[in-house]
């Protein structure tokens, strides 16, 4: 195992983020806070409540939660791809970094881009809504959980995508969807079926819902969400681990 | 002790296009061997196989004695490699770019080295500018230092003085003379025959995917090398004495003498000419290359 070459590329991964914050943190950061503004308070939301809490505070958890799967997936998809465009792919390949290595200096670099913006969205909001965090451990295992997922979904896009226009396919076409429809905004257990049925299908609503639950304490998310999660996040770490091992798409 | 680099029977297909067909070859520890051939010839699928670049067909490759197939990892520590493609991380510095090289290879950071590399490049005054700022000449040898600065004990240079000029050439030969002398094994591809007739220990010769030749570079030289004699004489030379080979121009006032394997040497044609006592005014020779040595396998000629 090359741990040293491993944690050099995570070193290299959050020094490439960090050199362009105004692309990496601080756009995600301004786009949340749109929404908060928007949905919490143009639209109304300052005097309605769901689930028994403001709805300037139930939207939290889902906005910190887009901060974090946006940018988790972004820089994992960006970089890996840009790295093929530019020719340092070579650099990857020939060093003795075998796929394990070359998955944890990716995702844990996308990993803290994406629990970087997360953070610096919730402290946002905390000047709207003050500090709600009831439960530390279950906050923190969804938001790993979330930017794991999204990293590994991230570099697989990244390893497969071969022009500009297919890695913008996931954020697109998949992504976009299933966090607008993944209760970011609004609670699925309310929708009328079969759309609540299909809803909770949709992997995002358990990743929202688990924060909801760990920072709010809302009687939200469930066993059976957190296993969906489980199986998810080992899927696409299978996924990718084959795709770098036989070098899909990397090595002719 | 086992060849560095032992490849046999490679094969590699694209689609229907056999980019190798069959290679097969050694190279032994402290060599400098290189890799010539035309265009697709196979040159760098054949180095892009033994670096993990390319999935080969058929066929093993071991690299210090370890089959790729086997431990495809553990023999990447030790090799290095000079790519065709030039390329470079536009969001770091020279500096870091070597930095990260040496972390890829399970090294600290080692600037005592980075130093070292980055004086013989002539690169120190661009040290700490980022890589985006460098000219196409710079990128090319950043490249080579990159390959070079986790000391690597077999090192793959597919074409590294493309676009470089001709002193900074003249400065990469001396250090690669000076890797041979350290110990460090190296397999060069190039267009410029003239650095592959500089370096080289040993040539191969490749086309269309096969290795047509695989000789010590002296040996071929004298065995398929031909080496042109030119007499200039200060009189008209009515005829040659019996016995020269060789051409006496229609003016008269030159002779040359094409000198290959079976003929005459030129020291006996010229001893010859002065025996007759001819009236020579100048003797020039123009020694055997390695470019009509190629252009003679290429077409056909005599192969090992």
């Amino acid at each position: 195992m090359n741990l040293i070459g491993a944690k050099t590329l995570f070193m290299k991964e959050v020094r490439r983020f960090l050199r362009v914050p105004g692309q990496t943190v601080l756009q995600p950061l301004i786009s949340t806070a749109l929404y908060f503004v928007v949905f919490a308070y143009t639209l109304g939301g300052r005097q309605s409540e769901l689930e028994g809490v403001p709805y300037i505070q139930y939207i939290v958890p889902g906005l910190v939660f887009l901060g974090v799967a946006n940018n988790a997936f972004l820089n994992a998809s960006s970089s890996f791809f840009i790295t093929k465009i530019q020719g340092t792919l070579v650099d990857l390949l020939v060093a003795p970094l075998g796929p394990v290595e070359l998955l944890i200096g990716f995702i844990s670099g996308a990993m803290t881009r994406g629990l970087l913006v997360g953070l610096l969205t919730w402290a946002v909001t905390l000047f709207f809504t003050g500090a709600h965090l009831v439960h530390v451990g279950g906050t923190l295992v969804f938001l790993l959980l979330s930017a794991y997922v999204f990293s590994m979904l991230g570099l697989v896009a990244g390893v497969w995508a071969e022009k500009f226009e297919q890695i913008n396919f996931f954020p697109t076409f998949l992504m976009m969807p299933l966090t607008f429809l993944g209760g970011v905004f609004y609670s699925v257990r309310h929708l009328p079926e079969p759309f609540r049925t299909i809803s909770l299908l949709n992997p995002v609503v358990h990743m929202v819902e688990g924060l909801r639950a760990g920072m709010l304490g809302l009687p939200e998310g469930s066993p059976l969400g957190l296993g969906l999660l489980l199986v998810l996040a080992v899927g696409s770490t299978l996924t990718a681990w084959q795709l770098l091992r036989v070098g899909y798409k990397l090595k002719t | 002790m086992a060849p560095v680099l032992e490849v046999a029977g490679l094969v590699k297909h694209y689609g229907t296009h056999r980019a190798l067909d069959g290679v097969s070859l050694q190279i032994e520890a402290g060599e400098i061997f290189a890799l010539l051939g035309p265009n697709g010839a196979g040159k760098t699928t054949l180095i892009g196989a033994a670096c993990g670049l390319v999935r080969k067909t058929s066929g093993t490759i071991k690299i210090f004695g370890l089959d790729l197939d086997q431990d495809p990892i553990s023999p990447r520590y030790r090799i290095g490699l000079v790519p065709q493609e030039i390329n470079f991380d536009p969001f770091f510095t020279v500096r870091e770019s070597l930095r990260i090289q040496q972390g890829y290879f399970g090294q600290n950071p080692d600037d005592a080295r980075i130093d070292e590399l980055l004086a013989a490049l002539s690169l120190t005054s661009k040290a700490e500018a980022q890589t985006r700022q460098l000219s196409g000449g710079m990128k090319r040898r950043l490249l080579i230092a990159k390959a070079l600065v986790h000391r690597p004990k077999l090192v793959f240079l597919d074409e590294p003085t493309a676009g470089v000029d001709v002193e900074l050439r003249r400065d990469l030969w001396t250090y690669v003379r000076k890797l041979k002398a350290e110990g460090t094994t190296v397999v060069l591809t190039t267009h410029y025959l003239e650095e592959a007739e500089e370096l080289a220990d040993r040539v191969g010769i490749i086309d269309q995917g096969q290795l047509l030749l695989l000789e010590e570079k002296h040996a071929l030289m004298k065995r398929l090398g031909e080496r042109t004699l030119t007499v200039r004489f200060t009189s008209r030379v009515a005829a040659l004495p019996p016995g020269v080979e060789g051409v006496l121009a229609a003016d008269q006032l030159s002779f040359s003498f094409t000198e290959r394997t079976g003929t005459q040497t030129s020291a006996e044609v010229l001893s010859v000419l002065f025996a007759a006592k001819l009236p020579v005014a100048d003797v020039s020779m123009q020694p055997a290359k390695l470019e009509d040595v190629l252009l003679r396998v290429l077409k056909g000629g005599p192969a090992s």
